[in-house]
This record gives C-alpha cells, sequence and structure tokens, in this order.
C-alpha cells in the first residue's frame, strides 16, 4: 500500500479554491436545510444590530433611534459611578461560572449514568421527570422555595421545628443564598443539559463500545477512555458558548428569588437586577441598552479569548 | 391683461378659502379605529358587548370606533413605557397621569402629541370649555397642552391603613385608630388576642411600601410635601408655609431614626411575618377573611373595602387612618392624576379628540361605559344613586373601561351600596384641613442629574425596605449608613439642582 501511493502521486496541480458560487452550488442540500436557522439568527440577531446605537443617544420616541441626539459614552458613565461596578460583576462572574462548571459536570456524570442504564423505560421516564423543571417559570419557583423555607410556615422550616431544631431565618442570611440560587439553577437546567450530552453519548459509533467491551474493558474503563474523550468536542463547544454570557445573569431566576429583599443583595446583586433596580423608575432605554452592550462586548472579547485558548492547546476543538 | 390678473388673483383667493372653508365642518368620511392604550387586566365581563353598543353610536356620530389595547397589570410599569416607545401609529389614546404613570417623562421623551388650541377647541369642544385656564396650564409642558386632566371627578387616594373598628374598641381604642401609636396599640391587641390572625400580613415583595410607609410617617410627624414625577420619592417641600423650599428630612434629624426604630419594634413584636420582604400574598383578600388586621392603601379603596368587609366580616365596621392626620398635613388630588393623551404617532389625532370628547361629555357612552346597560345591569333611584341587581358579579357581570383619565361628576351616578354616611364624614374631615398640590407647575427635568439619580434610586429600594420593615439589628446605625449612602450617590448635587428648578418657576 505504502509503496504504491508513493509511486503513483499525481504530478503537483497547483490548489484553486473553488468560487463562492461553486460550493453553494455543491452544498444546495446543506444550505438549505440551514435556512430557517440562517433567517433566524439574520432577523433576530444581526438586523437589530445597528439599534445597539441607542446606547450612545439620549432616545427620544419621536424621533426614533437614529434621529435623537447622540451624547457619545454618557449612557455608560452611571455603571461605573455607582461604586457597585466591583461587587456586581464579582457576584455574575462567580454565579456564572459555578452555573457552567456545576452545570456541565453534573448533566454529564447524570448524561453517563443514564447510558449505563439498561431498562428503556427507566431511561426514558427518568430523562422526561428530570426535564420537567426546565419548563418551570421562575415565579413558579421562587413560590416554592419561599414556601419551603420561609421562617414563619414553610415546609422545611416546621419539619426542623417539629423534629425539635432552629430553623435559621434564611431570608435575611445573605450567606445561605449562594448555594440556594445555585442549587435552584441545578434542579432547573439538568435536566435539559443531560439530554444534550446524552444525545451526544448516542451518537457515538457503538463499534467501539463494543470492541471494548470484548476486550475486557469494564464500565468505569469505557466511560473513563471512550466515552468522555469522545464528549470532549462537545463539552468545548458548550463551555465556549456559555462563557459568552459570562458577564450576564438570568434575570427572572434571581429577581424572583430575591425580590426587592436588599438584606440578600450583598450575595445576589447580579448587573440585571441592579440595573433594573436602578431604571425601573426612570425608564431609560438608552442606559439600560448601554449595559447590555458593555456586557456584549466584554463577552465577545471573552469568547474570542477562549477560543483562541482553546485553539492553542488543540486546534480541532476550536469554535473557529 | 389686468383683467385676467384680477380674475386669477380673485380665483387664487377663492381657492385658498376652499380648505378653510371645508375645515369648519369635520370631515369623518373615512371610518377610522382608534385605539385606546389603557392600564389594567383584558376584562372577562361583559366589556366587550358593551364596547360594540359604544362603536354603533360612535360610527353614527363620528364614524369612529374604539379598540383596546390593555396594559395588563403583570409588569405594567415597563409594558406601559415600553408601548409608548415602540408606537409607530398603533396607538391613539394613551392613558396616563403625572404622579402613577410617568406622564412628564413620557412627554419629555417625545411620545405625546402636543395639543393646540384650536384642536382642542375644534375637536374636543365640550372638554376644552369644560377645563378651566388655570387647569390647562397644569397640563403645559414647554408652553404645549399634553394633557387632558380628570379635573371634575371627586376622589381621595392619599395612603392611610385600614383597620378593624369592632376590634379597635375591644383594644380600648374607643374612637378608633387615629395616630401610629393608636396603630400600635391595635397591632398589639390583635397578636395577643386573635389568634392566627397576623395583625398587618404585609406582601413587602412589591417596591410601592416603601414611599407609602416613609412618606406616610413623614406627613405625619412633620409638615412635608410631597413633590411628585420623581424617580426616587425623596423630594418634599418644607411645609405649606414654605412649600419651595426643599426638606432635608432624609440627610438629617431625629424622625427618619424614629421611624426606623418604631418599625424594628413593630418587626420584632410580630406584627408582619419574619420573610415579609420576599412575601407576596393578597393583604385584601386576606383581611376580608379574617387572617389580617389590617390593609394598607387608599381612601379610595377603603371606599369599596369598606362595604365589601361587612358583607364578608359583619360588624368589623372597617375604618381608616389616614398618612398625616396627626399633623392635619394632607394634599388635594392633583388634577392630572389621570389625564388622557394623544399618542404622538397617532394617525388620526383630530377624531382621537372626537372619540375622546365623547367618551368624557356624552351621557349615553359615560353611562355605557362607567355602568352597562341601564334596567339591566343597573338601576338608578330617584337620589341619582345606582344599584346593581341581586347576585351581581362585577368580574363576569360587569363593565370595566378602566376609564380613570377624565371622569366627571355631572354624569357619574354615586354606589348605592357605598356607606355614603361614614364616606361623607371622613370627605368633610378632608376638606377642613386639605390644601391644593402646590407643585402642579413644576415639572421635573432629568437631564442634568440623571446618572445620579439611578443611583439614588438604588441606594433608596436598598436600604428602605429593611427600614421599612424593620429587617436590621440597629435602625439607628441603618439610617446612617442609609444617609451615608445618599451622600455618596451625590444626593447634595441632586437637591442642588431641584432646588435651582423650583426656584426658575416658583421664586416671585
Amino acid at each position: 500500500m505504502y509503496c504504491l501511493q508513493k509511486t503513483v502521486t499525481p504530478p503537483q496541480k497547483k490548489y484553486v479554491k473553488p468560487s463562492l458560487g461553486r460550493t453553494l452550488g455543491q452544498n444546495k442540500a446543506l444550505i438549505l436545510m440551514c435556512l430557517p436557522a440562517i433567517l433566524f439568527f439574520f432577523v433576530f440577531s444581526y438586523l437589530p444590530m445597528p439599534g445597539a446605537y441607542i446606547a450612545f443617544t439620549n432616545f427620544q420616541y419621536n424621533k426614533g433611534i437614529f434621529a435623537s441626539p447622540f451624547v457619545g459614552l454618557k449612557n455608560f458613565e452611571f455603571l461605573f459611578i455607582s461604586g457597585q461596578l466591583g461587587l456586581l460583576l464579582r457576584n455574575t462572574i462567580l454565579y456564572n461560572i459555578a452555573f457552567i462548571v456545576l452545570g456541565n459536570v453534573v448533566q454529564l456524570a447524570f448524561a453517563i449514568l443514564l447510558n449505563e442504564v439498561g431498562s428503556k423505560i427507566y431511561k426514558k421516564t427518568a430523562q422526561s421527570i428530570m426535564f420537567l423543571p426546565y419548563f418551570i417559570s421562575d415565579v413558579l419557583v421562587s413560590l416554592l422555595v419561599y414556601n419551603l423555607i420561609n421562617y414563619d410556615y414553610g415546609f422545611i422550616s416546621n419539619l426542623v421545628r417539629s423534629l425539635g431544631g432552629t430553623m435559621p431565618k434564611v431570608y435575611q442570611d445573605a450567606n445561605a443564598w449562594p448555594f440556594i440560587i445555585v442549587l435552584v439553577n441545578l434542579w432547573k437546567s439538568t435536566g435539559y443539559g443531560t439530554v444534550v450530552y446524552f444525545a451526544a453519548i448516542t451518537g457515538m459509533d457503538s463499534s467501539m463500545m463494543e470492541a471494548a467491551q470484548i476486550d475486557g474493558a469494564n464500565a468505569w474503563q469505557r466511560i473513563r477512555f471512550i466515552t468522555l474523550p469522545t464528549l470532549k468536542p462537545t463539552v468545548v463547544i458548550l463551555f465556549l458558548f456559555a462563557i459568552g454570557g459570562i458577564l450576564k445573569g438570568n434575570f427572572g431566576l434571581f429577581y424572583n428569588l430575591v425580590g426587592n429583599n436588599s438584606m440578600l443583595f450583598k450575595t445576589t446583586d447580579i448587573i440585571e437586577t441592579y440595573v433594573y433596580r436602578s431604571m425601573m423608575n426612570s425608564f431609560n432605554f438608552s442606559q439600560s441598552s448601554a449595559v447590555g452592550l458593555f456586557q456584549s462586548v466584554v463577552g465577545f472579547f471573552i469568547v474570542l479569548g477562549a477560543n483562541a485558548f482553546v485553539k492553542h492547546l488543540d486546534p480541532d476543538y476550536a469554535l473557529f | 391683461m389686468k383683467k385676467i390678473i384680477a380674475m386669477l388673483l380673485a380665483m387664487a383667493m377663492l381657492m385658498c378659502m376652499l380648505p378653510a372653508m371645508a375645515d369648519s365642518a369635520i370631515d369623518t368620511s373615512e371610518h377610522v379605529k382608534i385605539v385606546y392604550l389603557v392600564t389594567g387586566d383584558k376584562p372577562t365581563n361583559r366589556t366587550d358587548e358593551i364596547l360594540g353598543k359604544i362603536n354603533e353610536i360612535l360610527t353614527e356620530k363620528i364614524n369612529a370606533e374604539l379598540e383596546f389595547r390593555w396594559i395588563e397589570w403583570t409588569d405594567w410599569q415597563t409594558q406601559y413605557n415600553l408601548a409608548l416607545a415602540t408606537q409607530s401609529g398603533d396607538i391613539d389614546l394613551i392613558g396616563t397621569a403625572t404622579d402613577w404613570l410617568d406622564a412628564w417623562p413620557n412627554c419629555q421623551k417625545g411620545a405625546f402629541l402636543a395639543l393646540s388650541e384650536d384642536m382642542l377647541k375644534t375637536y374636543a369642544p365640550k372638554t376644552w370649555e369644560s377645563v378651566s385656564e388655570a387647569h390647562w396650564d397644569l397640563c403645559k409642558y414647554n408652553g404645549e397642552i399634553y394633557l387632558m386632566p380628570e379635573d371634575n371627578y371627586a376622589q381621595w387616594t392619599n395612603h392611610g391603613f385600614m383597620y378593624r373598628q369592632d376590634w379597635a374598641r375591644e383594644a380600648g381604642l374607643e374612637n378608633g385608630v387615629h395616630s401610629w401609636a393608636d396603630l400600635a396599640v391595635y397591632f398589639q391587641y390583635v397578636k395577643d388576642n386573635k389568634e392566627d390572625v397576623i395583625p398587618w400580613d404585609a406582601n413587602g415583595n412589591g417596591s410601592s411600601y416603601s414611599p407609602q410607609m416613609a412618606g406616610g410617617w413623614q406627613v405625619s410627624h412633620t409638615g412635608n410635601i410631597a413633590i411628585e414625577g420623581f424617580p426616587v420619592p425623596i423630594f418634599y417641600g418644607e411645609s405649606k408655609e414654605n412649600p419651595y423650599t426643599l426638606s432635608r428630612y432624609y440627610l438629617e434629624g431625629d424622625e427618619l431614626v424614629n421611624f426606623a426604630k418604631e418599625m424594628k419594634k413593630w418587626a420584632d413584636a410580630g406584627y408582619w411575618r419574619a420573610d415579609v420582604l420576599n412575601y407576596t400574598g393578597d393583604v385584601a383578600g386576606e383581611m376580608e377573611e379574617g387572617k389580617t388586621a389590617a390593609h394598607q392603601h387608599h381612601t379610595q379603596t377603603w371606599t369599596g373595602e369598606r362595604t365589601t368587609m361587612e358583607r364578608k366580616q359583619p360588624g368589623s365596621d372597617l375604618g381608616f387612618f389616614w398618612f398625616g392626620e396627626e399633623m392635619n398635613n394632607l394634599i388635594a388630588l392633583n388634577i392630572t392624576h389621570g389625564a388622557m393623551a394623544v399618542a404622538a404617532q397617532s394617525k388620526h389625532p383630530e377624531r382621537a379628540l372626537m372619540v375622546y370628547d365623547l367618551m368624557r361629555n356624552d351621557p349615553e357612552i359615560y353611562h355605557l361605559m362607567q355602568y352597562g346597560i341601564e334596567g339591566e345591569m343597573y338601576t338608578v333611584d330617584e337620589n341619582g344613586l345606582f344599584s346593581r341587581p341581586e347576585g351581581f358579579e362585577d368580574s363576569t357581570d360587569g363593565v370595566s373601561f378602566n376609564f380613570w383619565w377624565g371622569r366627571n361628576d355631572n354624569l357619574e351616578y354615586k354606589n348605592a351600596q357605598l356607606d355614603w354616611d361614614a364616606i361623607d364624614a371622613l370627605y368633610a374631615k378632608y376638606d377642613e384641613v386639605k390644601i391644593d398640590y402646590p407643585y402642579g407647575q413644576y415639572i421635573y427635568d432629568n437631564s442634568m442629574v440623571g446618572v445620579f439619580m439611578d443611583n439614588l434610586s438604588n441606594v433608596y429600594n436598598t436600604y428602605m425596605p429593611r427600614i421599612v420593615f424593620g429587617m436590621n439589628d440597629d435602625p439607628e446605625a441603618l439610617v446612617a449608613e442609609f444617609r451615608q449612602a445618599l451622600q455618596d450617590a451625590g444626593i447634595e448635587m441632586v437637591m442642588t439642582e431641584i432646588q435651582n428648578q423650583l426656584d426658575a418657576v416658583y421664586a416671585k
């Protein structure tokens, strides 16, 4: 084989990059299948982009975005002169790191465990039940949490008291909330993420598994040396996607769980809730857009950085 | 040649007059739909049916019809402002208010159409005539009229506590609750003697209690007068003798500290639940079920609640302790507590005005809109009091136009089911002590200190709920911390700016 290849190497032909039209023509079916997604992102992500200009204006309703007076970076001032930015950044980023790292680890673990389960019925049922919390609105989640842990009448409080213990006043203790919020977020998102990983596992080449089994690899070894390495690209891609939003908090979750309870702000205030509290009365579009733009731009550079880092480690895993 | 020129000139003059002549008879040949933006949940009662009837009349009279655009109560402030900001000719009439619906900030951002006197005279003649010149002046921004005020409707929306007079008498308060000290006695009595009743089961999750409670204590212990229209409710005039000097209540002095201490006592005594700041219950509903003994809201709410309570808790004799009672400090309602505006992008502003003029002044339309079909949905007795038929439920049988932007006492019927003896007695007391809102001419301009205002808003919303509900270990220290945070956020600069703005309007 080796010899043959060597001898039959054709004379060096200059590589010509196929024209765009030709590429498109060759991949008609693929492009057609992508079209809905392309349209979606075009309409909802690219078309509105010029509107980000609103962050640099003093927006007037009757003039529209582009005719409103230009004010430069004035709308960005408020976030920086507040003196809160450090705390907000710390909370937002730490929560997101906890969500991303813990979330992915737990999801991965559940997906692998599910895959090892033999019973199909159990697999399906477990998946569905795990998925359910994802659909429960944050408003309801907050009510559930309140009715579990509120001091006077909460379910857990009553349980603790009936067992002779003393229930701490959780809604007055800022230190308890990072755990509660991370836990609630895990409860909500694990089912969804598990399905993604589970799908990736199902898509694996089964012949590898069979070969390993014949070679006498036990379950743990199969997971360690086949499943995990196969999932690596998926993990890296999901991580890169997630990290772009590291400055963005889940407003619905935080606002509903904490509300206006300022005793908890020290550990629960994120950029979104702060912006809401500062601007719920003044309703300033330009300023809130400025904050959003700030988050997006920083997120963009973080993605670029992370992607470059991944590329440096292993070019195959990078997004672009 | 001269003749021809003369003829041409004459013709030109005639041509010029043609449109003027057409103007005098309003052109309503095109059938238009006027969209009315209103706050409230989409009704499930007979509103649509009544709207159909009203639209028949409107079509006949001015060839127009009315359509609702509801801003539901969920997240209403955001939804409302968003609808105004994103308007594209899809709304025509906008129900608004200078105190609770940001009319002036929206006006400054260009949400409303300026209404010239000619327009008002031509298309809303009855409204134009019924509103006095002094009242129109209160609807002007930069010399132009933007709002049509609800200035012929008697109501009181000053806040206070509703409480059960039967229990107050048991508590030894023979004449009822007339001070914060009385209120504490009442709450303590309920706490000690009524099992399973929370004295005041406040749902402190929202942001409205902070200004209501803090402001309530303030007007009950000082002569301060609240100035409306600020994103942060900490700007008060000194007193009725000296209204145009800003009060420094939130920056120095003992009253705020006293308030914080008293509320801390109340919290420790268990007058509300420990997790009040995250509780989201329905206080009025709980009071009707006998599970709580008080409800903090305004006079207008009390007038209806008193009747409801008499039905659900017979003998409760619901009383009202109004904030400011100790000092006789009471401000009459600003006439722009409700007002109608025309959307800046409206395609049919003239017809919108015509529709509003009829809604506000045409007896047939007004009565349909406010009460429904006479004989079937209500009857009016010889004293001009209206009653609902037996078993009438507002949520299914009533009509809800939520027309709070031009109610008209000339056309209103009093509700026979309300306890007018009690209401009139309270109103008489109010009339004795009230003064007119002194700041009607003043519109706050946010452009100079807006950035600082946003930070003040954050400071206020961070500290005030903890002060109001006594969620702290040391009230004195918390107030000191709050005051320091206000300073750090630039309160002095903002106060100076507002004082300058006030002086520009009122300094003689």
